[in-house]
């Protein structure tokens, strides 16, 4: 049992809200501070002298005594933090009102209790209530992932947009330069796209931009990088992909542009597509002239009379 | 005719060490090497009938040093003496012919009591009049703090080797301390072990005591985690939450053993943060750029830890703010004279 403390030590050890524990090495409670008390509804005269676990049986025993036997051998502190754990101690929210969980996070320092000869035979348990911490990293997280998203794609076609886009490219070209897999980008742009514009109007225009959105999306394969590189024209990236492959993706798209009808008001408007394609070649030194490539045999396509599928030589 | 003594340390500072306990009574002429191959030329040269042999050194380390005299059949009784106490060291080097392994820091009365045990000194252990003659620092240069900075880091390190090691049931490759002082958004490049092409997890905690504050960060390549995770024989699924388990697993006792080593030899005694997840699976620059907001020197121990027989590496770094290094450096001085004192002080008892 604890030697008697003066008054104000009990106090101030029963008014800190941290969860005071200590145990000896047989796990029998020697002190159960109020914060441990009410939150857990047993009393300390009725834990202190018997063992801990048969009184909390959220606490999983071996894992627990895995954990403390460094804070016994090495006579160091160890931390069990709320990202590993959400709680030791399985405790109803401190707010049960607003806040946005159920039960508290918790961190837990187990700290050594040296005896004056040096051995450890007591360790103490504290518990630190990070509930509020915890939530709120939530929410900082829940925001940067939609930052993120909002940073990344194009707002009028949800693609990819140019600079993601761009980021993405570069990245799978230092990819494959190590792991030698096939890999093709697809240069496309909308033919004749400035007389849509010209003669039906922008928000027409935008209708055709989003429509071949649309059907490259359903063209594509979930892993394949789609982005909206300039006003008509699209990029995209077809992971292990070797030419003949990406010539299928490409006519496909070109195909169901060409038969696809843009509704636009009462107007009914028809478009056709021009690709280039590249398959990654060692001799692309740079991400840039791999993309230049593409951009090339997009001309050609579109020299040659458009609405076809043009390779890189 | 006194008896040729070598001490075998790349740290001037733990030679010094070495040297001031070397009990008063033994009539000994003491010659010093730098690294394994220097030892082996003062062997030959007849100066080296007992030699104190450290283990982590560069050129040629504790180990090739045994071998090439178990070789060469060379004239020496080797005492080893080291931070690096793990199990599998000591039997390594007891089965090259080492006659004993005696820990880091120093403690002379464990010393005489080795040194009486071969009959090789059997009187006083008290150094009081040697570590007058030695004395532990020349000046106060940087290059020399760093240099007693680097043997307190090997200290601690072989400690937190030896604990992990325990856990872990592998052998822990050590290699030598790197100290330096460097700019806080610089310390990236000090990593060796770190590969930054790949994701990288963090941990950090902050130590605080009156003179010295500091913080400990544990950085892992993330493959490295999945590889610890399995060897801590984590019964549960690869899920995010043990890699994390594994990551505070390694951190609590690494970090642990480190600052109670420290604590020890500064006699100081830390008040431990609790640690932060620094970054999960991130670039390194990420981790840096996020966390690392001041600019200011600060002194750096960066220790390599390796488990080689499972592919595992990771870093730790001590990081101590550069107007913090004085007071850190003076308390190691007081700390060194104060256990000479206390050791000296004690042994009439222990004889």
């Amino acid at each position: 049992m604890a030697v008697d403390k003066p008054a104000w030590q009990n106090a101030l050890l029963n008014s800190i809200e941290v969860g005071i524990v200590v145990v000896d090495t047989n796990f029998q409670v020697e002190e159960f501070n109020q914060f441990m008390e009410n939150h857990s509804g047993v009393q300390a005269s009725d834990i202190i002298g018997k063992p801990i676990f048969p009184f909390f049986e959220e606490i999983d025993q071996a894992w627990f005594e895995n954990k403390c036997q460094p804070v016994f051998s090495m006579n160091t502190p160890v931390f069990v933090i709320w990202e590993q754990r959400q709680y030791l101690f399985k405790f109803g929210s401190s707010r049960p009102i607003t806040s946005s969980s159920d039960y508290m996070y918790q961190n837990i320092t187990i700290l050594p209790i040296c005896a004056n000869n040096g051995q450890v035979e007591r360790i103490c348990i504290l518990v630190y209530d990070m509930t509020d911490q915890a939530m709120s990293k939530a929410r900082v997280d829940k925001l940067n992932d939609e930052l993120k998203v909002i940073s990344r794609v194009d707002g009028l076609t949800g693609l990819y947009n140019r600079r993601y886009w761009q980021e993405r490219f570069e990245r799978e070209f230092k990819l494959t330069i190590r792991n030698n897999k096939p890999i093709s980008v697809l240069m496309l742009d909308i033919d004749h796209f400035k007389a849509v514009n010209d003669t039906h109007g922008h928000q027409a225009g935008d209708k055709v931009i989003q429509s071949l959105a649309m059907l490259i999306r359903k063209a594509t394969r979930e892993t394949d990088i789609c982005g909206r590189y300039g006003g008509e024209e699209f990029a995209i990236l077809l992971p292990d992909t070797n030419t003949e492959t990406a010539k299928i993706v490409a006519e496909r798209i070109r195909k169901v542009s060409e038969r696809y009808m843009v509704k636009h008001d009462s107007i009914e408007m028809h478009f056709t597509v021009s690709i280039g394609i590249a398959e990654f070649s060692p001799e692309y030194k740079r991400p840039l002239v791999w993309l230049e490539a593409a951009d090339q045999a997009l001309y050609k396509a579109k020299e040659n009379g458009r609405n076809q599928v043009i390779f890189a030589e | 005719m006194s008896l040729p003594v070598l001490i075998c340390d790349d740290s001037s500072f733990a030679r010094k060490a070495m040297a001031r306990s070397l009990p008063d009574g033994w009539d000994v002429d003491v010659a010093y090497a730098a690294n394994g191959e220097e030892a082996i030329a003062q062997i030959k040269a007849g100066k080296g009938d007992i030699m104190f042999l450290d283990l982590n050194m560069p050129v040629m380390d504790g180990y090739q040093t045994m071998e090439a005299i178990r070789k060469q059949d060379l004239p020496s009784m080797v005492i080893v003496v080291s931070g690096d106490v793990q199990e599998e060291a000591r039997s390594r080097m007891m089965s090259m012919g080492a006659i004993d392994f005696i820990r880091k820091p120093i403690d002379n009365a464990k010393l005489t009591s080795i040194l009486s045990k071969y009959g090789i000194y059997d009187g006083e252990a008290s150094a009081e009049n040697r570590a007058k003659d030695v004395s532990i620092t020349t000046g106060s240069s940087i290059d020399e703090k760093l240099n007693a900075f680097r043997e307190v880091a090997n200290v601690a390190m072989g400690q937190a080797g030896e604990n992990l090691a325990k856990i872990l049931n592998k052998f822990i490759d050590l290699p030598i301390p790197n100290v330096s002082i460097v700019h806080s958004n610089e310390m990236s490049m000090m990593l060796t072990n770190i590969d930054m092409r790949q994701s990288v997890s963090a941990v950090s905690e902050g130590f605080v005591s009156p003179t010295i504050k500091g913080e400990a960060l544990i950085l892992f390549n993330d493959a490295n985690v999945a590889a610890l995770q399995q060897l801590l024989g984590s019964n549960t699924k690869m899920s995010e939450t043990s890699e994390i388990e594994a990551l505070m697993d390694v951190s609590n006792i690494i970090i642990g053993a480190c600052l109670n080593a420290l604590s020890q030899q500064l006699s100081v005694t830390f008040t431990h943060n609790t640690p932060i997840l620094l970054g999960i699976h991130c670039d390194l620059e990420e981790i840096v750029n996020n966390n690392i907001s001041r600019w200011e020197k600060v002194l750096v121990i960066e220790i390599a830890y390796a488990v080689s027989s499972e592919n595992i590496s990771f870093e730790l770094l001590l990081v101590i703010p550069d107007r913090d290094i004085d007071a850190a450096f003076s308390r190691l001085l007081m700390s060194q004279q104060a256990m000479e004192i206390t050791i000296s002080g004690e042994q009439g008892v222990d004889l």
